[in-house]
C-alpha cells in the first residue's frame, strides 16, 4: 500500500505548481488552470485522508463538493473573461489596468 | 443501520425547523427567477417588490429565532445557530433590503438592458450563503458558504459590465477570489488530513494538538487567508479599492457591508473552535490578529488620504474600519461580541448612506472626484448636509452612532488589556485612537471642497427623475438614524443580549 505521506507530497507539489502558474502566467485562462491545479491538490489530500475516515466519508464528500464548486467558479470566471476580452481585446491581466488612474 | 438512518432523518427534520429563514430565502430565490421570466417588461418592478417582501418574511423568521437561548447544533454538527448568528443574519437582511432600495435609484442599473431581475436572484442567493457563513460549524460548510458568496459576488460585480472599468473590476475580483479560495481549500484539506474530522469540535482540536506545530499552523494560516480575502485585512486588501471603484455603486455598498458582516460571522465561528475553552492555542491568534489589525488600520487610513475618487476613499476607509472591528474580535468576550454587533449595524447604516449619497451626488453633478465637489455644497444642501453627518459618524465624532460604536469596541479591548496587560494590545488601542485622528483628514476633505473652496465656474446640476430624490430621502433618513442612535444607543443596545459562545 502506498503510504499516506506520498499522497500529501504529490498534493503539495501540485499546489506549488498551481501557485507558480498563477503568479507567473500572463493569460487569464492559464491562471484559471493554475487555480484548478491548486484545487486538485486539495482534492487529492481529501481523498487520500478519507481512507482513515471510513464511517463518515468526510473526505470523499468534500472532494465531490469541491469539484462542483470549482466548476461553478470557473464557469463564472470564464464568462467574465469573455466580457473582458470584448472590451480590451486581450486577457493579459497585466494589461488590464485602467482602474486607479 | 436502519436505526441510524431513521435517527438521521429525525435529526434533519428537527433541524429544518431552525432553518426557516434560509428556507424562505431559497424559496424566494426560485420565485424571483420565475417571476422575472414571466412578467416581461414589468419584471424589474415586480421582482423588486417580490424580493423586498420575501426579505421581510425572512427577517420575520429570523427575528423569531431571537428566542434561542444557547447555541443549537444542527444537522450532525454542520451548522450551529447561536444568538450572535441571529443578530448577524438580521444585519445581513437589512443590508439586502437597503441594497434593493439602492438599485431602484441607481441610474446605471435602472438603464441596464437586461433588467434587474437576475441581479435580485443573485443577491438573494448570496444572502443565503452569507447566512450560512454566520452559522457554520463545519469545514465543509465553511468552504461551501464562502464559495457560494464568492461566486455570487463575482456575478454582482460583473453584472452590468457595460464599460472597461466594470469588467476589469470583475475579472480582478474573480481571479483573486478564486486563488484565495483555492488556498483556503488546500488549508482545509491539510486540516482534514491532520485531524480526520471536518467538524470544528473538541475531537478536531485534540487531534490538531498532536500534529506538528509547523504544519498545523500553516494549515490554519491558509484557511485564515481565504477568510481574510472576504474581510479584506491587510496582506489581502489590495483588491478592495479597484473592485469598489469599478463595480456599480449599489453593488459596492452591498459588498462593503454585507460581505464584511458575513466574514466577521465566519471568522468568529472559526476562532470559537480554537478559543481558550480548550485551554490552548496552536497559533497565538490574539497576537497574530493584533498585528494584522494594527497594519490594517494604518494602511487603510493612511492610503485613504491620497484618494480623490470618493468610492476609492470609502474603500480604504472600510479597510480601516475592518482593522478597528478586529479589535473587538481580539478581545473576544461577551462585551466585545455585543460591541461588534453594534459596530457592524452602525457601519452598515453609515456605509450604505455614504455610498447612496455619493451615487446621488454623482448623478447630480456627474463626478465622483472629491476635488470637483467645489461649490456644490450650497447647490445640494440636503445631500451634502446628510453626507457630512454620515462622515462625522464614520470618523466616530461624539453625538453620532459611530462614536458609541468605537467607544464600545475600545472599552472591550481596554477590559482585556486591564486583564492581560499585553503591550501589543496597548499598541493596538493606541493605533485605533491615532488612526481615528488620521481619518479626520480624508473625511473632512469632502466638506472642505464642497463648502469652503470657491468654484472656478458656476456649478452645473443635472435634473433627475423622481426616484433619484427618493434615494436622497432614504440616505437622509439613515443619517438622521445615525444621530438618533448616537444620542440614544439604548434603542439598539437594549435589544442586543448575547454571549459569544
Amino acid at each position: 500500500m502506498i503510504p499516506f505521506t506520498h499522497f500529501m507530497l504529490v498534493g503539495a507539489i501540485l499546489f506549488c505548481i498551481g501557485l507558480y502558474a498563477v503568479l507567473t502566467k500572463r493569460n487569464a485562462i492559464q491562471i484559471l488552470i493554475g487555480i484548478e491545479f491548486m484545487i486538485n491538490a486539495a482534492i487529492i489530500n481529501f481523498v487520500a485522508a478519507g481512507q482513515y475516515d471510513k464511517d463518515r466519508m468526510g473526505g470523499q464528500l468534500f472532494a465531490l463538493f469541491a469539484i462542483v464548486m470549482a466548476a461553478a467558479a470557473v464557469a463564472v470566471a470564464l464568462a467574465i473573461i469573455l466580457k473582458v476580452y470584448q472590451h480590451y481585446k486581450t486577457i493579459d491581466p497585466d494589461k488590464i489596468d485602467q482602474l486607479r488612474n | 443501520m436502519q436505526q441510524s438512518i431513521s435517527q438521521s432523518i429525525n435529526e434533519i427534520l428537527y433541524g429544518l425547523g431552525y432553518l426557516l429563514p434560509e428556507l424562505a430565502l431559497t424559496a424566494l430565490f426560485i420565485i424571483v427567477i420565475i417571476t422575472g421570466l414571466f412578467t416581461g417588461k414589468r419584471a424589474d418592478k415586480v421582482t423588486g417588490i417580490v424580493s423586498f417582501t420575501g426579505l421581510l418574511i425572512a427577517g420575520y423568521f429570523t427575528a423569531g429565532q431571537l428566542t434561542t437561548e444557547s447555541t443549537v447544533s444542527l444537522f450532525g454538527g454542520m451548522i450551529a445557530l447561536s444568538r450572535l448568528a441571529v443578530y448577524l443574519k438580521l444585519i445581513l437582511l437589512l443590508c439586502g433590503m437597503l441594497f434593493l432600495l439602492f438599485t431602484q435609484i441607481n441610474a446605471e442599473l435602472q438603464q441596464h438592458k437586461k433588467g434587474l431581475s437576475d441581479l435580485y436572484a443573485i443577491v438573494i442567493a448570496t444572502l443565503l450563503g452569507m447566512n450560512f457563513m454566520a452559522m457554520t460549524a463545519n469545514l465543509l460548510m465553511l468552504y461551501l458558504s464562502v464559495e457560494m458568496v464568492s461566486v455570487g459576488s463575482y456575478l454582482m460585480v460583473g453584472y452590468v459590465s457595460s464599460n472597461t472599468r466594470q469588467s476589469e473590476a470583475a475579472i480582478k475580483y474573480a481571479l483573486f477570489g478564486a486563488v484565495c479560495s483555492a488556498v483556503m481549500l488546500y488549508g482545509i484539506s491539510l486540516l482534514y488530513s491532520f485531524t480526520g474530522t471536518l467538524v470544528l469540535d473538541n475531537e478536531f482540536i485534540a487531534n490538531l494538538r498532536v500534529t506538528p506545530q509547523l504544519g498545523a499552523s500553516l494549515a490554519v494560516l491558509l484557511v485564515l487567508a481565504g477568510i481574510g480575502f472576504k474581510l479584506s485585512f491587510v496582506p489581502l486588501h489590495f483588491w478592495t479599492p479597484d473592485i469598489y471603484e469599478g463595480a456599480s455603486t449599489p453593488v459596492t455598498a452591498f459588498l462593503s457591508t454585507a460581505g464584511k458582516v458575513a466574514a466577521f460571522g465566519v471568522v468568529i465561528r472559526f476562532l470559537l473552535a480554537f478559543s481558550p475553552r480548550h485551554g490552548f492555542l496552536i497559533v497565538d491568534f490574539q497576537q497574530l490578529l493584533s498585528i494584522i489589525a494594527i497594519i490594517t488600520m494604518i494602511i487603510g487610513n493612511f492610503a485613504a488620504i491620497w484618494q480623490d475618487n470618493i468610492k476609492r476613499m470609502l474603500a480604504y476607509s472600510s479597510i480601516g474600519h475592518t482593522g478597528f472591528i478586529m479589535m473587538a474580535l481580539i478581545a473576544f468576550s461577551d462585551a466585545s461580541a455585543k460591541a461588534m454587533i453594534f459596530y457592524l449595524f452602525v457601519y452598515t447604516l453609515m456605509n450604505m448612506a455614504a455610498f447612496m449619497l455619493a451615487d446621488y451626488i454623482e448623478q447630480k453633478t456627474g463626478t465622483l472626484k472629491i476635488s470637483e465637489y467645489k461649490g456644490f455644497g450650497k447647490k445640494l444642501p440636503l445631500a451634502f448636509c446628510a453626507l457630512v453627518i454620515v462622515l462625522l459618524s464614520l470618523i466616530g465624532f461624539p453625538a453620532t452612532a459611530g462614536f458609541i460604536a468605537k467607544v464600545l469596541v475600545f472599552s472591550s479591548a481596554l477590559e482585556l488589556y486591564n486583564f492581560s496587560g499585553s503591550v501589543l494590545l496597548l499598541i493596538l488601542m493606541a493605533m485605533g485612537a491615532l488612526t481615528t485622528v488620521v481619518s479626520l483628514f480624508y473625511y473632512f476633505k469632502i466638506p472642505l471642497f464642497a463648502y469652503l473652496k470657491k468654484p472656478d465656474a458656476e456649478p452645473v446640476i443635472f435634473s433627475l427623475p423622481k426616484n433619484a430624490a427618493f434615494g436622497l430621502y432614504i440616505s437622509a433618513g439613515l443619517a438622521l438614524l445615525l444621530v438618533v442612535f448616537g444620542l440614544f444607543p439604548q434603542l439598539v443596545n437594549g435589544w442586543v443580549e448575547l454571549t459569544i459562545r
